[in-house]
């Protein structure tokens, strides 16, 4: 097995001082967060830029050169419900360091996003969702076909596609988190590739308590075949978890100083 | 339907090291997929091999190649400058035996002199063994790095125990390449890599000697340990196994019950050369076969046989 694809969460609008840096389009604070994210293990960097319905194309083209020329074309999330703000990132963005990832398509209104992964050979988040939260395994599963089946038409490798089963805050949704690991158990025995916003699992917790609820719902979830997540890379404990989950399941070779690398 | 043959893909590529200065520099590693394999991948460089020389007149050795060397063993500088103008291998290994605590106990200062003495007299790339005691070789090391400073010599080898004076020298102070030796320990192996790199040596200037066996000795256990690392390196993609791997055939295969029995002790099984030829051949043969970048021998009629097996695959 490949080894757990991490990608860094923390460009994101939903934090005052990224929405106030993409504003005044400020780059010192988005890139002090892309570096500290790529410094503490993220193989890829969500740039979340939010709905950006006025600029949203000029603004992902900036983020992404932003962020791309001063860390050596590291691979990139693109994260907008703006389809036309990803495509004109997909337009600037460099393949060299690996595919852009599009954050994200469903099963049903942006479906059509497979056609620009497609078309600019990147790789896609596949959200097992419709409208509105998937009841089930069952339902998380008949979405991840109809995905697999539009992407087959569009000529889309599936394993460029990340599906997201939709991970579940457990305070108040504690009956469906096994429903979200036997999602990832299906999807991963289909030879398919999984993901997921893990910080979604422990929403609404006390600061101190969410790192383990995190934490311990990563592990259970890599057990089941998770093959990344959008997660918080500055999260030592839960890195550290996710190497050692990593050298247990044997996808990367032991070594007394592995937590340090 | 055409036929179309399926290609095994790595993404990782094994780090390009040179050894030595100017024509005869020799480059170890480059390659993207396994040994020979290059029907999945680019192979790199050709496998290296190398002949073993000594820093003292090597009495225990066989009868033939003290007389094949003659007088020119008696003097280190004479003797590498002999290999190289008769035998030209692509490498040649100076082993200080001489300053081993339980045999001459020589001192870091002598080896030094006989170290700068035997690269200024060749054109090849040296490789510099110790004595395999970790605490003399540190201090031996010191000395011999710095007398041979400008000359890229690899240095076999940074151990466990003496990897920050021996990685400091050899990597840091004085420019050279350093092997980095775990006894057939895949862990190990990577843990020293990384200890290394702490160290600020650079993982393009390791070069791995992951231990080695005689043939018959637990030699699957070592195939495995091989196989196991490159896998890592190439499918896994880990870059902290990404170094090329030497391995000292020679100082394995010439101390085995097969190749120190005289013949009137075991008069079944022949010529005592001869049987030390295949012991190395064997040996060096399936070593390079799994991944070995480069191999040291003993006896030119292997090496002769060495090169010809990797100029017919490589």
């Amino acid at each position: 097995m490949e080894k757990f694809l991490v990608i860094g969460e923390r460009i994101h609008c939903i934090s005052p001082a990224i929405r106030k840096a993409l504003a005044e389009k400020d780059p010192a604070p988005i890139l002090k967060r892309a570096k500290e994210q790529i410094e503490a293990g993220a193989d890829y960097v969500d740039v979340n830029i939010g709905p950006a319905e006025k600029n949203g194309e000029e603004l992902m083209t900036w983020a992404v050169q932003l962020i791309q020329s001063e860390f050596d074309n590291v691979p990139l999330a693109l994260d907008t419900v703006n389809r036309k703000a990803i495509e004109a990132g997909l337009k600037v963005y460099n393949k060299e360091k690996g595919k852009a990832i599009i954050n994200s398509a469903d099963a049903g209104p942006r479906i059509d996003l497979f056609d620009l992964a497609a078309e600019y050979d990147a790789k896609i988040i596949g959200l097992c969702a419709k409208e509105g939260i998937p009841r089930d395994c069952e339902e998380r599963i008949a979405y991840c076909t109809e995905m697999l089946e539009k992407a087959m038409e569009v000529g889309l490798d599936p394993s460029d596609i990340l599906f997201d089963p939709l991970f579940l805050v457990i305070k108040g949704m504690q009956e469906k988190q096994s429903e979200v690991l036997e999602a990832i158990r299906q999807i991963t025995e289909m030879g398919l590739k999984t993901t997921g916003g893990l910080s979604n699992v422990s929403n609404g917790a006390p600061k101190h308590v969410r790192p383990i609820l995190d934490t311990g719902f990563a592990a259970m979830a890599i057990q089941c075949g998770l093959s990344s997540a959008i997660i918080n890379p500055c999260d030592k404990e839960l890195m550290d978890m996710i190497k050692t989950c990593d050298v247990i399941k044997n996808n990367i070779l032991y070594a007394d100083s592995y937590l340090d690398l | 339907m055409a036929f179309k043959m399926s290609v095994q893909e790595y993404k990782g590529k094994i780090n390009e090291v040179e050894i030595g200065k100017g024509e005869k520099a020799i480059k170890l590693g480059g390659q993207q997929t396994l040994a020979f394999y290059d029907f999945d991948g680019d192979t790199g460089n050709s496998q290296k091999i190398g002949i073993e020389i000594t820093d003292v007149y090597p009495e225990e050795w066989v009868t033939g190649l003290k007389e094949f060397y003659g007088d020119a063993a008696k003097n280190p500088a004479e003797w590498a400058k002999f290999v190289e103008e008769k035998l030209n291998p692509d490498f040649i290994c100076l082993r200080l035996q001489g300053a081993d605590p339980n045999e001459l106990d020589k001192s870091p200062e002598e080896c030094a002199e006989v170290a700068k003495a035997v690269v200024e007299a060749i054109q090849l790339p040296l490789v510099i063994a110790g004595t395999g005691n970790h605490e003399k070789d540190a201090k031996v090391f010191e000395k011999v790095t710095a007398a041979v400073e400008g000359y890229n010599c690899l240095f076999l080898a940074a151990t466990e125990e003496n990897y920050k004076s021996v990685g400091a020298a050899a990597g840091l102070a004085y420019g050279h390449k350093v092997g980095a030796e775990s006894s057939v320990d895949i862990n190990l192996a990577k843990q020293l890599n990384v200890l290394l790199d702490q160290l600020g040596v650079k993982y393009e200037d390791i070069v791995m000697h992951i231990g080695c066996s005689a043939a018959g000795y637990g030699f699957e256990y070592l195939v495995s340990t091989v196989d196991r690392i490159r896998l890592a390196a190439l499918a896994q993609n880990d870059k902290t196994l990404q170094m090329p791997i030497i391995t000292p055939v020679s100082f394995e295969t010439w101390g085995v019950k097969e190749t120190i029995a005289e013949e009137s002790d075991a008069p079944d099984w022949g010529d005592r050369e001869e049987r030390g030829i295949t012991m190395e051949v064997t040996t060096a043969t399936s070593i390079l076969s799994v991944g070995a970048d480069a191999v040291i021998v003993r006896h030119p009629k292997s090496l002769e046989t060495m090169k010809d097996f990797v100029c017919q695959f490589a």
